[in-house]
This record gives C-alpha cells, sequence and structure tokens, in this order.
C-alpha cells in the first residue's frame, strides 16, 4: 500500500532522505524507527503529500502521493495533532465524515462506536479547547479511523498519553493493521516497536541502515540482545562519549 | 513477468461535498464562537459594542463636517473634485488591502498547522484555497468596511441620496475587497512557490518601495504651488491626483460608480459595479488557478527553507550590552537581551520599526528643503508639534504590536518565567526596561532632529525631549501592563495578538494617552505663539508671563498623566501576573 523507490529530499545542501526505499503491506505494521533528524518526518510528510520528493517515487495504495485518490485513502495522526479550538470532538468528527463524502445515518453509527471505544462520552460534546494533550489525541485518532482508510500514518503516537489511553491506542494499531490496514508508525519508543511492529525500519542520516523483521534484524546484526542494544548499534548511539565514558554498555552482547 | 494490476481507485468525494464541508465549519465555528461572545464576559462585549459604536460615531460626525465644509464651497460637490478624493482613497486601500490580504494568507496558508492538515484531507488546493481567502479577507477588510460606511452614510446624507444609495454601496464594497484580496493572495503563493526563503525580504522591499512612493507622492501634494484653497491651488492639487483617475483602476471604478449613485445616475453606476464584479470574479478565478497549481509546490518549498538551519551569533552585542547596564540585576539583563536578540533575529520587527521611522527621519531632514525653517514661529511650532505627535502615534503603533503581544508569546513556556528566581514583577519590569529603552532611544533622536530642522530654541527642544520621555514610558507602561493582563496564551500569531480584545483596548489607551499629554503642553504653546504673530488669533493671546505660569501648569499636568499612565496599567498588570497561575 505504501512504496517508495529510490526516494530522496534535499532541503538546499542538506540531503534529509537519500536514496531511500521502503514497502508498506496492506495488514502490516511497519515501525520506522530512528535518531532524532534522521528523516522519519520528512519521509512521512512525502508520503502524506505535503512534501515531494526531490527524486524517486512514492505511491500510495498503487496513486502518487498527494494525488486524490491517495489523500482519500490515508489517515495521517502527526506528532503535534490539529483540531479546531472553536468546535467540540463530535462537530469536528462530523466535519471530517463530511469531507470525506460518508453516507450521515451511517457515519453516525460510527461516530458513536469510536466515542464508545476511546471513551471519549464524558466530554466529545465540549469545546477541544478545554481538553488536555490526551483527549485531543483520542479526538484525533477518532478522527483518523471515522472513515474507514486503508493506509494509517502516525507520527509519534504515545506522546503524552496516559496508560490507559496508551493501551487503547496500541490494541487499535494492531486490530487495524488485522483488519487489513497499513500502518506505518514513527516513534522512539522501542518497546513499542518491539511489541506491535510487523516489520521494522531503522533510518539514519536519510538511510535506511536495516529493515526486516525482529528476527531478521538480529540475524543480521548477529545481535540478540533488546531492539534498543540492536538500535544503538546500528546508529552507532553506542559509540564512546569525548571524555572515554561509554554512552551505553551493549547487554547481553554474546546472549 | 505479469505486470502489476491497476489500482482500484477509491470513490472520491466530490467537490461539492468538500465545499460543504468547508461552509459546515464555517458555520459551526462562527455560530461558537458567537455563543461563547454572548455567554462570556458582559463588561468585554459591551465594551466592545460601545467603542464600536463611539468610533463609527466619530467617523462619521468627521466625514458628515468634512463634507459640509467641502459643499460650501464647492455646491456641486458629486461632482470631479469628490472623485479625485474617493479615487485616493480607494486607490491607497487597495495598495494596503494587498499586502495585508497576502501577508494574513501566506501565514495561514503556508504556516499554520491547520493548512498541513487541511493537505492531507481529500480536499484539494482550490479548495482548502477558498476556505483560508475568505477567512483573510474577513481579517483584512473589516477595518475598510468600519472606515468606509460612516464616509459613504454621510456623503450620501450630504448629497440628499435616495435609499438606494445606501444599499448599494456594501455591494461595491464587498466587490472592491475581492480585488486586492486575490492580487495578494497570488503575490503570497508566488512568493511561497518561487521564493520560499526569501519571503521576509521581499516584504520588506515591497513594503519599503510602496511607501516610498506613497513619501515621494506626499512630497509631491505638499509642494503644490499656490496659497492654500485657491483656485490656482486646486488646480494644481488636482493635476498632482490625476495618476490616481486612470481608467483602468478599479479605485476610478469604485468612486465614479458610487459618486453616479448618489447622483441617481443609475445607468453609470450599476455600469461600474458590473466592471467591478466582473474583475473581481476573474481576479479570484486567477487566484484559485494559481492555487490548484502552485499551492502544493510552495508549501512544500516553504516547509523545506524552514528547515535549513542559520547559526545566529553577534554576541560582542550582548556582552557590551552587559558592561553598559552592569548596575541591572543579571537576571533582568538576561531577559532584556532575550527579548532583544528575538527582536533583532525577526526581522518583521525591526524593518517595520527601521521603515517607519526611517521614513519620519527622511521627512525631517528635509524640512529645511520645504522651507518650514523659515516661517513664522507660529508655523514653527505648530509643524513641531505635529512631528512630535506622528513620531508619538507611529511610537503607539509599535507598542501595540509588538511589545502588548510579548507576554503573550511566551504562551506554553509560560511556567519558565513563573519559576525564574526572581520577584514576578520583575520580569514586567525587564520588558518595561526594554521597551522604554529602544523607544527613548529612536524618538529622542528624531524630535531632537526635527527641532533642529525647524530651528526651534533650546527651551523648547528640552520641552519635546521631556515630553517624548514621558510617552516612551506611558505608552511602554501601557503595553506592558496590559499585555500582562490581559494575555492571549493561546495565540503564537503577534499580529492576531495586537489585534484581538487586548491589543485593541491597548491601542484606544495608547491614543487617549497621547491626546492628553500633547494637548496638555500644545495649548499654551500654541496659545502664546498665536498670539505672538497671527492676527486672526489677536483676541486670546498669552503674555510672557501668563505663557510661563501656564507652561509650567502644563508640564506639572502632563508629569502627573505621565506618571498615572505608567504605573497604573503596570500595577495592574503586575498584580495579574502575581496572581497568574502557571
Amino acid at each position: 500500500m505504501i512504496e517508495l523507490r529510490g526516494v530522496t529530499k534535499t532541503f538546499g545542501a542538506k540531503r534529509a532522505v537519500d536514496h531511500l526505499d521502503l514497502s508498506v503491506r496492506a495488514g502490516e505494521l511497519f515501525a520506522f524507527l530512528g535518531p532524532n533528524g534522521a528523516g522519519k518526518t520528512t519521509t512521512i510528510k512525502m508520503v502524506c503529500g505535503l512534501l515531494r520528493p526531490t527524486s524517486g517515487v512514492v505511491k500510495v495504495g498503487g496513486f502518487p502521493a498527494a494525488s486524490a485518490e491517495a489523500r482519500q485513502l490515508i489517515a495521517y495522526v502527526p506528532d503535534q495533532p490539529y483540531l479546531y479550538e472553536k468546535l467540540t470532538g463530535r462537530e469536528f468528527l462530523r466535519f471530517v465524515v463530511e469531507m470525506y463524502g460518508l453516507d450521515p445515518r451511517a457515519s453516525a453509527r460510527r461516530i458513536e462506536e469510536l466515542v464508545e471505544t476511546f471513551e471519549m462520552g464524558d466530554y466529545v460534546d465540549e469545546l477541544t479547547e478545554n481538553y488536555s494533550h490526551g483527549m485531543k489525541q483520542r479526538v484525533v485518532f477518532a478522527s483518523a479511523l471515522v472513515h474507514d482508510p486503508k493506509v494509517l500514518i502516525v507520527d509519534e503516537p504515545l506522546v503524552g498519553l496516559d496508560p490507559r489511553s496508551a493501551r487503547i491506542v496500541k490494541d487499535l494499531f494492531v486490530a487495524q493493521a488485522r483488519s487489513g490496514v497499513a500502518v506505518l508508525m514513527s516513534t522512539h519508543l522501542l518497546s513499542i516497536a518491539e511489541e506491535l511492529a510487523d516489520t521494522i525500519g531503522i533510518v539514519d542520516h536519510g538511510r535506511m541502515l536495516a529493515n526486516g523483521t525482529l528476527a531478521e534484524l538480529r540475524d543480521r546484526v548477529q545481535m540478540h540482545g533488546p531492539l534498543e542494544d540492536l538500535f544503538l548499534k546500528l546508529t552507532g548511539g553506542d559509540r564512546p562519549l569525548v571524555d572515554g565514558a561509554l554512552l551505553v554498555q551493549a547487554r547481553d552482547l554474546d546472549r | 513477468m505479469k505486470p502489476a494490476p491497476a489500482p482500484i481507485p477509491p470513490r472520491l468525494s466530490t467537490p461539492a461535498q468538500v465545499a460543504s464541508a468547508f461552509r459546515g465549519l464555517r458555520w459551526r465555528l462562527a455560530a461558537n464562537g458567537l455563543r461563547l461572545l454572548l455567554t462570556g464576559s458582559r463588561l468585554r462585549l459591551a465594551m466592545i459594542a460601545v467603542c464600536s459604536a463611539i468610533f463609527w460615531a466619530g467617523l462619521f460626525f468627521l466625514f458628515f463636517g468634512g463634507f459640509q465644509f467641502l459643499k460650501s464651497f464647492i455646491p456641486n460637490l458629486s461632482g470631479e473634485f469628490v472623485e479625485y478624493i474617493f479615487s485616493m482613497f480607494f486607490l491607497s486601500l487597495l495598495i494596503m488591502l494587498i499586502f495585508s490580504s497576502g501577508i494574513i494568507l501566506y501565514t495561514g496558508m503556508f504556516h499554520s498547522r491547520e493548512a498541513a492538515y487541511l493537505l492531507t484531507t481529500p480536499a484539494g488546493p482550490d479548495r482548502i484555497f477558498a476556505y483560508k481567502f475568505f477567512e483573510a479577507i474577513a481579517y483584512s477588510s473589516w477595518a475598510f468596511l468600519l472606515l468606509g460606511s460612516p464616509m459613504m452614510v454621510s456623503f450620501g446624507i450630504v448629497e440628499d441620496a435616495s435609499w438606494k444609495f445606501y444599499a448599494i454601496f456594501p455591494v461595491f464594497f464587498l466587490a472592491f475587497v475581492l480585488i486586492p484580496g486575490s492580487l495578494g493572495a497570488i503575490g503570497a503563493m508566488l512568493v511561497a512557490g518561487f521564493l520560499p526563503r526569501r519571503q521576509k525580504t521581499v516584504i520588506g522591499v515591497a513594503v519599503a518601495l510602496a511607501v516610498l512612493a506613497l513619501a515621494g507622492f506626499g512630497l509631491r501634494i505638499w509642494r503644490t504651488p499656490g496659497e492654500a484653497l485657491t483656485s490656482e491651488w486646486l488646480d494644481g492639487l488636482l493635476a498632482r491626483l490625476e495618476f490616481s483617475r486612470h481608467p483602468l483602476w478599479p479605485s476610478r471604478w469604485m468612486s465614479s460608480g458610487l459618486v453616479a449613485s448618489v447622483r441617481g445616475d443609475w445607468s453609470t453606476g450599476l455600469f461600474y459595479l458590473g466592471v467591478i464584479l466582473a474583475h473581481a470574479g476573474l481576479a479570484y478565478l486567477l487566484a484559485a488557478v494559481v492555487a490548484r497549481d502552485l499551492y502544493r509546490l510552495g508549501y512544500g518549498r516553504v516547509q523545506g527553507g524552514r528547515s535549513s538551519r542559520r547559526r545566529f551569533g553577534w554576541y560582542g552585542l550582548d556582552a557590551a550590552f552587559h558592561r553598559v547596564f552592569f548596575f541591572l540585576p543579571q537576571p533582568i539583563r538576561l531577559l532584556i537581551l532575550k527579548d532583544l536578540r528575538t527582536f533583532r533575529r525577526d526581522p518583521a520587527q525591526w524593518s517595520q520599526f527601521l521603515i517607519f521611522f526611517g521614513l519620519l527621519a527622511f521627512y525631517f531632514v528635509n524640512i529645511r528643503r520645504l522651507s518650514y525653517d523659515v516661517q513664522k514661529p507660529y508655523w514653527r511650532n505648530l509643524i513641531s508639534f505635529l512631528n512630535l505627535s506622528v513620531t508619538a502615534l507611529i511610537l503607539s503603533t509599535f507598542t501595540s504590536r509588538f511589545i502588548f503581544p510579548l507576554l503573550s508569546l511566551e504562551g506554553r513556556n509560560f511556567w519558565v518565567l513563573g519559576l525564574l528566581p526572581l520577584k514576578r514583577e520583575s520580569i514586567l519590569w525587564g520588558k518595561f526596561a526594554f521597551s522604554s529603552g529602544i523607544s527613548l532611544v529612536s524618538t529622542e533622536i528624531l524630535v531632537v532632529l526635527s527641532d533642529l530642522m525647524l530651528r526651534m530654541g533650546p527651551a523648547m527642544m528640552l520641552l519635546h525631549m521631556g515630553m517624548v520621555a514621558i510617552l516612551c514610558f506611558g505608552l511602554s507602561g501601557i503595553s506592558v501592563g496590559l499585555g500582562a493582563r490581559l494575555p492571549n496564551l493561546k495565540e503564537d500569531d503577534p499580529s492576531k495578538i495586537a489585534a484581538g480584545f487586548g491589543g485593541t483596548l491597548n491601542l484606544l489607551v495608547s491614543l487617549v494617552f497621547i491626546c492628553a499629554i500633547v494637548t496638555a503642553l500644545a495649548v499654551p504653546c500654541h496659545l502664546y505663539y498665536a498670539g505672538q504673530d497671527n492676527p486672526e488669533f489677536a483676541g486670546v493671546p498669552l503674555s510672557e508671563g501668563q505663557f510661563r505660569f501656564w507652561l509650567t501648569v502644563a508640564i506639572l499636568v502632563s508629569l502627573v498623566i505621565g506618571v498615572v499612565g505608567t504605573v497604573l496599567p503596570l500595577r495592574i498588570g503586575i498584580k495579574a501576573f502575581q496572581r497568574m497561575e502557571f
């Protein structure tokens, strides 16, 4: 459903994404990992059609990213999601329904389901300007799912969520992937990637360093410890600090 | 190998569905906003209503008096002379609306999180543009409607127009604003698409050129030969305004159409309305086509341009600041330095400051070319006070636009200020010192320059310097104090903070303060100089002794007003800031 072939994106002299190849199939939950400034958000923005690649091809569902067809298939939850402050949560969901041209009756039922799933009944009819970060995130996730997208793209999904909300969101990712949705999730929380992802891609300096299931990555790096050690080894995060102290002692290297 | 099957296209939202969704969104936002306004603070609502009504009525009586005055000289008022005035008025508005719509649209379309969200939805770029366009038009044009409606109503009353005129002039106005709005939008999209990293330079250069053209035009008008209000002078003036009546200017269509309508010449009036409507439609269509083809490209380029990292330096200036202001506590110095760095790294702030004060300096330097310095003392005194008032008015727009939003802009980082190891009031005093410092340096230089060019005596120069100091402290106190009392922590666009309730109140209070200080000191000086060499005012002269007495009284009164105007808003602000929870 998501296809990037030889994608490069430059900002002036800076190369944010460098000949990146990436593929996410329908029903696959892909975790996109990388240090700060690695090019994850730039890649995601190209998939969503917000940025144009300098070279290479980005397709969503077989259609060029940013085309009307691709946008109809996508739901995007950015790291700092946007809500209209002078709308209630329910009014915002209705706006999304109208935007996607959905049947009003079926959509009203779908909105009720999502209000229940995300436990928003207590506040969904209040203006969103009064919501906490977690409440806003729940509304944004509900708005992403209200039109049954075929591709779900999420940037840092669990930031600021309480354990209960985080559990709901994690279950939702898995349920969406199992129902045939392609989920592309960028995160710094390696434990989430380890727990949920079917496939993991590790990117640094705009290049894909490794891509595969956790077992495949472990085989490739010949390291069988936690994902954190593998990630740090691949991205050079285990190198010594300037004063000679080790930043991270790789654990269980021989395990 | 078999080629991959062609993807099955999803069912797309129709343009009508997207348009309906945007209509619904706009309606719900407006309805919720109105409900909040009605159920919120009654005092605030009443203040907005009363201030708007006073402002409208004030403008109405001003225009009404003006038109009656003109009619006493020109019985056929709805003739050529008023057409010239209207042409100039609408041409100036055309230029201002191009800039304001362009800037508002640029921010809304390329720098807002809403735009990023909408671009990922099924809405096409031209639909998103349409939604943002009408929002920007409403923001940029409401002042034009507020200013233009009392003018048209008073013009209609003086010219005894039929009721149809009052019904049709709003249609002229609404059609007219679409033309500069669309031109501004096209400009904004071209800058984003082709000069994404030079947007501030483009705006700065364009504003500088427009202001310089305006200044050049002002000088030409000023140099119209002949004694003022004589027929020779009037002919010369109209000849100089001829360019504003070019048949291809929308301002000409407005003036000719409105003047014809007030006379009841409906075939001409409706013809010009049709011309305006047709061009408004064409301009909007062009803008929508540019949006369809360039919006996404421009958005990507603007976002890309933002991520190019720049290194900032110039720390020698900071070290010099620490040495010069060694007597201030270090945390206060650091806070002032933070604001100074923001000021010098934000071209929107220093470029506006530089353009307006630069133009004033340009005019002051040219005072002797205009031979003002060899005029009678009465005129020189009048001009010196006018120069001082203009300097103060420009300063008040600067403090309202940049100083008032300072505390609001701390926004989500407000807790940082709250947790600093400082008395909270010190933070406000720091901002007050920052504002007063910049204001004092710039305005004192200007006023001294003006007085030197006008050959004013040392006593008057000292008086003016003192007045400017009072005005700088007062305007800074008002902006910092009200900024702390009425912060808008949810908004991160300073222009919207300045245009909100708090910002508007701040500007009104600042204007009242300037009026009070200038009037207190200008009146005795004016009466003294008027009595000296102007026979027109021979009946109300002040003798040397009376002048000294009344000037002393005026100085004391202005000092009291100055202290109250500075300290009272600051105390209100400090009290609110100390109570504020983070």
